[in-house]
C-alpha cells in the first residue's frame, strides 16, 4: 500500500470539526480516545496520516511539504503568508478578525488616531490594516489573552478573533471594524498537489461534495 | 585546542553559509555534471558579473524580486545591486553584445545570486542558480529542447525522482479575454486560480455579470485541467478563442516531441498554473521532487525580455536552484561521500617517496603525504581519522628508491610489503 497522505490538523477549536468533516468525506479518523497526547496518528484505512499542530503552524508544515495537506483558519493562513494552495473553503470554524477597543472610548474614527498601540496575535494583518489607512500602529505581539491589554492600559486597541462577541462584551470591549471574515480552509503543498495528484484530487472532490451538502 | 582559543564570536551575517568538504564536493560534482550535460547539447557557458547597475537588474523582474535586491552605491553615487538572478544579465549580454551572432544562441550559466528573502528549503539569501537560455527560436521544437534538457540535467546530477509540470500562459490569458471582467474581479480571479482555490473561483464566477454558458463552463473546469497529455484533448472542447486553441496546439506539439526525447514519463501538464503571467509569453514549467515541498527548477518562454536590451528575440530557458536539488537528492537517499585520499604516505626523510607519490598521482590515485613524520601506528590512526583507507610507510629512509625496494602497506586487512614498482596493486585502488 502507498504511503498515506499527511494532513496537518490544528489543535484547538477546529480539531473536532476537522475530524468530523474528514469522516463525512469517507476517511478513517482517530477516535476521541486516541486523540490525546500523540502528535502523529494514522487513519485506520491507511489513507491519511494526521499530524497535530499548533493552528498557526499548519501553513508552515504544508509549505515545507512536511504535511501534504492541512486544515487551518483563513486568519492564520493570511497571517502566515505562506506559499501554499488553498483548494477548498470548509464550512466550519466561522469567525471574524476584528479591531476592538474599550466600550467607553471616545467616539473617534480609527483613521484620526495618532499612532494607536494595538495588541494582537496577528501582527502582519494588523500592520497591513492600519497602514492601508495611513496609520502607523505600534503593534504589541501577544501569545494570548489579548482582551486584557486595553483593560490594564497596555494597548489602546486589540485585533483578535471573534465568534459570538461574548468575550469582548464581558471584558468591556466593542468591535470597531472587521478586518477579515474567516473560516476553515483546506491547504495543499505545491509539490504534493502535483506529485500525488490523484490522491489529492480525490480528497478535494470528496470534501467539496460534503461541503456542498452542508 | 582549549576553549578559550576557540573563536565562536565570529557569526556570519544572515542568509549566507559555508559549504564544507562533503557539501562542497557534492556542489562541485553537481556543477560538473551539469556542464557535461550542457556540452552534450551544444550549450556554451558564460560567466557574468556579481553586481551591476540596479536599474539594469530590475528590468522586468517583477515587484517581489525588485524588493528583495541587495542595493548599494558606487563612488559616484550610482545604485548598484547584487544580481538576484542570471536571466536578466544574460539578456543584457545578448541584447547589447551578441545581437548580431548567428542564431539560435545556446547559453548556460552557473552562479550565485542574492535575494533578501526568508531562507526556505536550503535557499539562503545567497544561493546558487544554474540554467540555460535558448535564444532566437520560437515554437514547440525550441520549447521541447529546453524542457528535455531540464530533465536530462536533473537526471545527470543524480536526482532519482522528480516531475516537471508544464503550463502555458496563453490558455489562461485567452480565458481572461473571453471572460472580459472588470479589472478588480480579474485580479481576484487570478489570485484564486494561483492558489487553486476552487470554491472561491466558483463564487467569483457567480458574481460576474452575464457570463455566456461556455465561458462559465471553461472557467469552472480550469482547475481540473491537470494531468497527462490526454488532458489536453479534454481541454480542447473548452477552447473559447484562438489564443486558447493556439496554447493547446503548442502543448500538443510539445508533448509529441517530449515523447520522442524520451522524457514524457517525467512531465505532466497544468493549464491553471498562472504565477508569472506577466513575465512569460508562452510555455511555462516548474519541477518538483518527492521529499521537498518547494520547486527545484522553473522556466518558460519569455519573448518580451530581450527587447528591453536590444533587438527583440524569442527566448526560452530555465534556472534551477542548486541548493534545493542537493537537498532533494539527500532526502531521496543519495548521500555524498566525505572526500578523502586513497592513501596516506609517510615521506619525511625519504625524498624518493615523493617520486613514488608523483607516479601514483599520474595514475589518478589520490595521495596525501604526511608532513609530521608520524610513526607507522600513528600514521594508521591519522589515516583512519580522516577516512583514508590505507597507509604506506618506508623502512630505509636514505638512498634512492630502487624498483625492487619494499614499502610497508597497511589497510583494513593488516600490514604487508608492497614493492615500489607494483603499479598493478596501486591501480586497483582506483576501482572503488
Amino acid at each position: 500500500m502507498a504511503e498515506p497522505l499527511t494532513i496537518a490538523i490544528p489543535k484547538g477549536r477546529l480539531t473536532d470539526d476537522a475530524f468530523a468533516f474528514l469522516a463525512r468525506g469517507g476517511y478513517a479518523v482517530p477516535n476521541n480516545g486516541e486523540n490525546g497526547r500523540r502528535l502523529v496518528l494514522d487513519g485506520a484505512d491507511g489513507r491519511l496520516r494526521f499530524i497535530m499542530v499548533k493552528p498557526a503552524d499548519a501553513p508552515v508544515f504544508v509549505e515545507y511539504g512536511a504535511a501534504d495537506l492541512g486544515i487551518a483558519g483563513l486568519d492564520v493562513v493570511r497571517e502566515a503568508e505562506r506559499d501554499v494552495y488553498e483548494p477548498l473553503q470548509l464550512p466550519f470554524g466561522y469567525c471574524r478578525l476584528v479591531v476592538a477597543g474599550k466600550t467607553d472610548r471616545p467616539e473617534m474614527a480609527l483613521r484620526v488616531e495618532r499612532s494607536p498601540r494595538v495588541a494582537t496575535r496577528f501582527p502582519r494583518l494588523t500592520e497591513a490594516f492600519f497602514r492601508k489607512r495611513g496609520l502607523t500602529p505600534e503593534v504589541i505581539v501577544m501569545a494570548g489573552s489579548v482582551e486584557l491589554a486595553p483593560l490594564i492600559g497596555l494597548a489602546d486597541l486589540i485585533v483578535d478573533l471573534v465568534q459570538t462577541g461574548v468575550t469582548l462584551r464581558e471584558n468591556g470591549l466593542t468591535e470597531l471594524s472587521t478586518i477579515l471574515e474567516s473560516q476553515a480552509v483546506l491547504l495543499a503543498n505545491r509539490a504534493s498537489y502535483r506529485l500525488r495528484s490523484d490522491e489529492v484530487r480525490e480528497l478535494i472532490d470528496r470534501l467539496a461534495a460534503v461541503a456542498r451538502e452542508t | 585546542m582549549t576553549t578559550e582559543m576557540r573563536s565562536t564570536d565570529r557569526p556570519l551575517p544572515e542568509g549566507v553559509r559555508d559549504l564544507l568538504f562533503a557539501d562542497a564536493a557534492a556542489w562541485r560534482s553537481m556543477t560538473t555534471a551539469l556542464h557535461e550535460t550542457w556540452r552534450g547539447w551544444g550549450y556554451r557557458e558564460i560567466i557574468l558579473p556579481t553586481f551591476e547597475y540596479a536599474e539594469t537588474l530590475a528590468t522586468d523582474v517583477g515587484s517581489q524580486i525588485d524588493a528583495e535586491m541587495y542595493r548599494f552605491f558606487d563612488r559616484h553615487g550610482r545604485t548598484l545591486a547584487l544580481r538576484p538572478d542570471l536571466t536578466i544579465p544574460t539578456a543584457r549580454v545578448v541584447g547589447t553584445r551578441l545581437f548580431d551572432q548567428p542564431l539560435p544562441l545556446r547559453i548556460s550559466y552557473v552562479g550565485n545570486v542574492f535575494r533578501h528573502e526568508p531562507p526556505r528549503a536550503g535557499r539562503q539569501h545567497e544561493f546558487t542558480q544554474a540554467g540555460v537560455e535558448l535564444i532566437g527560436a520560437r515554437g514547440a521544437a525550441a520549447d521541447a529542447e529546453v524542457i528535455a534538457l531540464a530533465v536530462a540535467a536533473l537526471r545527470g546530477v543524480g536526482l532519482p525522482r522528480f516531475r516537471i509540470t508544464i503550463g502555458h500562459v496563453g490558455f489562461f490569458r485567452g480565458l481572461l479575454a473571453a471572460l472580459n471582467l472588470p479589472e478588480q474581479l480579474t485580479g481576484q480571479l487570478r489570485s484564486a486560480v494561483s492558489r487553486k482555490a476552487e470554491a472561491e473561483l466558483a463564487d467569483l464566477l457567480a458574481e460576474a455579470p452575464r457570463l455566456a454558458s461556455d465561458v462559465c463552463a471553461a472557467s469552472r473546469a480550469l482547475l481540473h485541467f491537470t494531468g497527462g497529455p490526454q488532458m489536453l484533448h479534454t481541454a480542447d472542447a473548452f477552447c473559447l478563442n484562438l489564443m486558447m486553441a493556439d496554447a493547446l496546439a503548442d502543448l500538443a506539439a510539445l508533448s509529441g516531441l517530449l515523447a520522442a526525447y524520451g522524457v514524457d514519463d517525467a512531465v505532466n501538464y497544468d493549464l491553471a498554473e498562472v504565477r508569472d503571467l506577466d513575465y512569460y509569453t508562452g510555455v511555462t514549467f516548474e519541477g518538483f521532487a518527492p521529499g521537498l515541498g518547494f520547486s527545484l527548477i522553473t522556466g518558460g518562454r519569455y519573448d518580451g525580455l530581450l527587447g528591453h536590451f536590444g533587438p527583440p528575440q524569442p527566448a526560452v530557458g530555465w534556472a534551477l536552484t542548486l541548493d534545493r536539488v542537493l537537498e532533494a537528492r539527500e532526502v531521496q537517499g543519495v548521500l555524498g561521500a566525505q572526500p578523502a585520499a586513497d592513501v596516506l604516505l609517510s615521506a619525511l626523510g625519504c625524498p624518493a617517496c615523493l617520486t613514488w607519490a608523483a607516479s601514483a598521482r599520474a595514475l589518478g590515485v589520490r595521495v596525501e603525504v604526511d608532513p609530521l613524520g608520524l610513526a607507522p601506528d600513528e600514521l594508521w590512526r591519522a589515516a583512519q581519522a580522516r577516512g583514508i583507507p590505507r597507509t604506506i610507510a618506508h623502512s630505509q629512509p636514505a638512498g634512492p628508491l630502487a624498483a625492487s625496494r619494499l614499502l610497508t602497506l597497511r589497510d583494513a586487512a593488516g600490514e604487508r610489503p608492497l614493492a615500489a614498482d607494483d603499479w598493478i596493486e596501486v591501480r586497483q585502488w582506483l576501482s572503488r
